[in-house]
């Protein structure tokens, strides 16, 4: 659901039955992702066919493989969940910062800067502060790792309020600065590890996030310790809970949202959009440096080089997108886009069919997402329409979003929001 | 003072690299800069430029022709900017989710193919030597002290950039063409009102936005290098979207910038006389860029309609 109705439209007397009306909202919601995955699906298929692999094996072997079903008798199938959930943290909170900057009208294409900030900052305390006891260190390295986030957002936020540069244009350069600070610091740099090549130290035992299955504990013939999934998920699921609290109970969620949908009538409302075009990008921000922070009190728990190939601030865009830009959704595209990444390793092992076949369904969704073929096409189902037309899609929102900012003014705008 | 000598020694070797390095990023730089004045957003060089990476090293590995390479290089490279041609203009989509979708189905794709044609083993087999894109010393003139060796001993493809250079710049400002291709990123209303066909000019434009991505792929590929590795462009191509920036979408304006960022990478690359972190230093073109967008060296101001999706009849 991108823009929930009006406190107008909910008074409306002529407004069909809450019921029913709530039905087509979460058709209208949950219908376009859907034709999304599965168009995307329908393609992949036919490049798995044209390059000669056999896709019912393979799709077999990438959900079984990602949902941790049994469906092989190679996997294991706790391993491959503990996995999915692994990589679905991350995602969450990237995703969730994409999809607060789409409800401001802004597009952060910098989640991965901004986590790559988090990552470096939570490090850092973490190394500096190492002997400190848990219950302050934990909460130290996660707060330095989001108010890094936040900072490297708000640089892109604070341009556009005051110069009107576009974000998507500063978040891209942010983006390569943050990957080039973090190589400078660990390879040959001051925060390398001492005899070891691109490597910092660890961060402090007590600012590490303690594993869901115990080491000392046997799960399905395999020892506690292999099971990588970590306490982060609550934190992840708990940003998700705040997120949706934040846009719906609250005066700036709504301010938020008001200058996401336009910054006219916001601004004739009595917002300051220059105040909250900054407060979205440091939130945004906030939300991806969290997501490098839990990646190292729960994961990595050091400085490596492999923040360079690592997509997760990228794969956050198709999260916000596919998740219509709500807390709920981004949850499900985040453990639908985790289980994809888990499942293609066994997909390439199982069927023989690369793991990129990932990527190309990735953007494949997010094309169709974009064009909205579903909607181009007139492939709606009967009695959807009303529902769709009282929620426009995000890829509808989206253009909204980006295109006006652009345009020519129609009036004059005190932040020059109409130049990149 | 044997600082400031070796620095001296170096520089011609230096500067050769520059040119290279700042043709590498002029070529989808004009491609952007193209698409843009049309009015429609491309974030996707990286991506087409990947593609014709690709394809230049498979073709060129099966014909041992690099002409022939670099041809498929450059369809490669337009089919790819067809598929963001049709989602932006003709389905409307967000245009720069459209274009990171291309970039990352280029990445992808090259990856997949990789891994199907080479057996997993992480990158192409290498172009033979007599395969590549020839580097072409121009005789005499390149016997000139320090400036000979720096702009007359290059690849081919550095001469076929610097023509296309003038003459992409002489069609946007000098001819009805150009003026036709401002108007539609302008004022598509008015340009449509005026009987020019605002979708074919911006198919037209976000088309060769591929092309000169694709010749930019082959060029990196069987041109400076001789093999192909997944996400080998490694941001070229929003480099190259920071020079057309930087350069105030105009492509004399985008070339300065992309041989200040060639310079970056030439020294990145040749550390080996002047002393500061090659990583530091890699920052310096996105900070440029940064400062140019904050309007603290002049304002760059993007065409009108960029990035709006035309509706005829819409104002």
């Amino acid at each position: 659901m991108a823009a929930p109705p009006t406190q107008i439209e909910r008074g409306r007397p002529a407004a069909p039955p809450a019921v029913t009306q709530r039905v087509r909202q979460w058709g209208a919601a949950l219908g376009m992702p859907i034709a999304s995955v599965l168009f995307a699906f329908v393609v992949g298929a036919i490049v798995i066919i044209v390059t000669g692999g056999d896709p019912v094996l393979a799709y077999q072997s990438l959900l079984c493989g990602g949902f941790g079903a049994s469906c092989s008798g190679t996997v294991y199938p706790a391993l491959q969940l503990s996995e999915t959930i692994v990589n679905t943290i991350p995602l969450i909170l990237t995703g969730l910062s994409v999809a607060i900057a789409f409800r401001g009208g802004l597009f952060n294409i910098g989640a991965e800067g901004q986590l790559i900030a988090g990552v470096i900052a939570t490090t850092w305390v973490g190394i500096q502060f190492g002997t400190l006891p848990g219950f302050v260190l934990l909460p130290l390295v996660l707060i330095a790792g989001t108010l890094a986030g936040a900072l490297w957002g708000g640089i892109a936020g604070v341009l556009k309020a005051y110069t009107g540069a576009h974000e998507v244009v500063t978040t891209i350069m942010l983006n390569y600065i943050a990957l080039y600070l973090l190589r400078y610091l660990i390879v040959a740099g001051p925060m390398e590890l001492k005899g070891q090549h691109s490597v910092s130290a660890s961060i402090g035992a007590g600012g590490q996030l303690p594993t869901l299955i115990p080491s000392t504990a046997k799960l399905f013939d395999l020892p506690g310790a292999v099971y990588r999934a970590h306490t982060g998920i609550f934190i992840a699921l708990a940003a998700a809970a705040f997120f949706a609290f934040l846009l719906k109970r609250t005066s700036l969620g709504y301010e938020i949202r008001a200058v996401g949908q336009s910054q006219r009538a916001a601004r004739y409302a009595g917002v300051s959009v220059s105040r909250t075009i900054i407060v979205s990008m440091l939130l945004a921000g906030a939300f991806a440096g969290l997501s490098g922070a839990v990646q190292i009190a729960g994961l990595r728990h050091n400085l490596t080089d492999s923040y360079g190939p690592d997509s997760t601030g990228f794969d956050g865009i198709a999260v916000a997108l596919l998740g219509q830009n709500t807390a709920i959704g981004a949850v499900l595209a985040a453990v639908l886009f985790a289980a994809l990444h888990v499942g293609g390793q066994f997909m390439q092992s199982n069927a023989n069919v690369s793991s990129h076949l990932v990527e190309i369904l990735q953007a494949l969704i997010l094309f169709s997402i974009a064009a909205n073929f579903l909607y181009s096409f007139r492939l709606r189902l009967p009695g959807l329409r009303r529902a769709r037309s009282a929620a426009p899609t995000i890829a509808e929102q989206g253009v909204v979003a980006v295109a006006p900012d652009r345009g020519p003014p129609a009036v004059p705008e005190p932040d020059k929001s109409g130049s990149v | 003072m044997s600082v400031i000598m070796g620095f001296l020694q170096a520089l011609p070797g230096l500067l050769q690299l520059t040119l290279e390095a700042g043709v590498l990023l002029l070529l989808p730089a004009l491609g952007g800069v193209l698409s843009e004045r049309s009015g429609v957003t491309n974030i996707a060089m990286e991506g087409m430029m990947l593609t014709g990476a690709f394809f230049a090293v498979v073709i060129d590995l099966s014909t041992r022709n690099p002409w022939i390479a670099t041809l498929g290089a450059i369809v490669a490279g337009g089919l790819m900017a067809l598929i963001h041609a049709v989602v932006s203009i003709r389905f409307h989509a967000n245009q720069i989710i459209s274009g990171f979708a291309i970039n990352i189905f280029a990445g992808g794709l090259t990856a997949f193919l990789v891994d199907k044609l080479f057996n997993e083993s992480g990158g192409t087999d290498h172009v033979a030597q007599g395969a590549r894109l020839p580097y072409i010393t121009v005789p005499v003139l390149s016997n000139i002290p320090f400036v000979g060796p720096i702009l007359f001993q290059q690849n081919i493809i550095v001469y076929v950039g610097l023509l296309l250079l003038v003459v992409i710049n002489f069609m946007l400002f000098r001819t009805r063409l150009g003026l036709r291709l401002r108007a539609v990123g302008e004022h598509p209303q008015a340009a449509d009102t005026a009987g020019i066909n605002v979708y074919v000019l911006r198919y037209g434009a976000v088309i060769a936005s591929g092309l000169l991505s694709g010749l930019a792929g082959a060029f990196l590929s069987i041109g400076i290098l001789n093999v192909f590795n997944p996400g080998m462009t490694d941001g070229r191509g929003y480099i190259a979207l920071a020079a057309m920036i930087f350069g105030k979408w105009s492509p004399v304006g985008a070339f300065v910038a992309c041989l200040i960022f060639g310079l970056g990478e030439a020294i990145y690359a040749n550390n080996s006389s002047i002393h500061i972190s090659p990583q530091l230093l890699a920052t310096l073109p996105y900070l440029l860029t940064l400062v140019v967008l904050a309007g603290l060296v002049g304002k760059s101001t993007p065409p009108a309609a960029d990035g709006i999706p035309y509706e005829p009849g819409a104002e």
